[in-house]
């Protein structure tokens, strides 16, 4: 049997698909028999559903620069 | 309450993902909505004496981005004339007229109200991506929304594996958590 930490460990893992199919298997035995990690499992899987429909954007770390330079001659 | 204090030096770092996901909703070009950020971080500049403290840094500059947004089509519009409606009357169609009514969207589709819903949800995603701590908010955006390998993220920000799931994990962890807070109760 897995620890808990181990448990989120590869729960986490396989939200971004890195948990190998072994590691899973063990997720899924430790779940049978753990509320805690069932519970955290479920609402993890459910956050990455939701960054999956939403398809957030983010600025590059370039334009960023750009845009901290335009303030900064501002000020 | 204290009245809240303006602190450009601060405003890519807390706002710029929240303002620029907002823009591209809206006008559906990543160019176009940076620009618009930068106009709206200017213009914030310019009236920052008229900010009253009331309102939150980011409300503010999200109702400078909205004026940004309208004026951005206005121009586009101004460009090819003025604005147009275009419309297909369909001969083939059942309806009794071609009356506009007939043809508007139905407010209450399923897709339509999917569509703003997910916007909202990715506006709260965002909201508390931006409320992490700046570490666990580089890598969690990194891994997740940039979707950067683990191996490249620990060479670029010189971490290991391990590291950077613990970093995750606190990261999602917080974000479930914020997200119970602001989306789920709400």
């Amino acid at each position: 049997m897995i620890s808990c930490d181990e448990a989120a460990l590869i729960c986490n893992k396989s939200q971004y698909e890195e948990a190998s199919l072994l590691e899973k298997f063990k997720l899924k035995l430790h779940i049978l028999f753990c509320s805690t990690c069932s519970s955290f499992s479920k609402r993890n899987k459910q956050l990455s559903q939701m960054f999956g429909k939403t398809e957030l954007h983010v600025l590059s770390d370039s334009s960023k620069k750009q845009l901290k330079q335009e303030i900064r001659e501002r000020l | 309450m204290k009245p809240v204090q303006l602190i450009p030096e601060k405003w890519v770092d807390r706002y710029a993902d929240y303002l620029y996901n907002y823009a591209i909703s809206r006008v559906n070009h990543e160019d176009t909505a940076k620009d618009l950020i930068q106009e709206t971080f200017i213009a914030g500049l310019h009236s920052a004496e008229n900010f009253k403290g009331q309102a939150s840094e980011r409300t503010w500059l999200v109702a400078i981005l909205k004026r940004k947004i309208i004026d951005h089509y206005r121009k586009i519009n101004s460009k090819k004339g003025k604005a147009e409606v275009k419309r297909n009357y369909s001969a083939a169609s059942d309806s009794e007229g071609d009356w506009l009514e007939e043809q508007v969207a139905d407010p209450y589709s399923i897709r339509e109200n999917d569509i703003i819903e997910n916007e909202e949800l990715g506006m709260a995603l965002q909201a508390c991506i931006d409320g992490l701590p700046e570490k666990q908010k580089k890598v969690f955006v990194m891994k997740t929304i940039s979707g950067i390998s683990t191996e490249d993220i620990c060479k670029e920000l010189k971490i290991n594996p391990s590291n950077l799931w613990v970093i995750i994990h606190r990261a999602r962890t917080a974000l479930m958590g914020c997200l119970n807070k602001n989306w789920f109760e709400s």
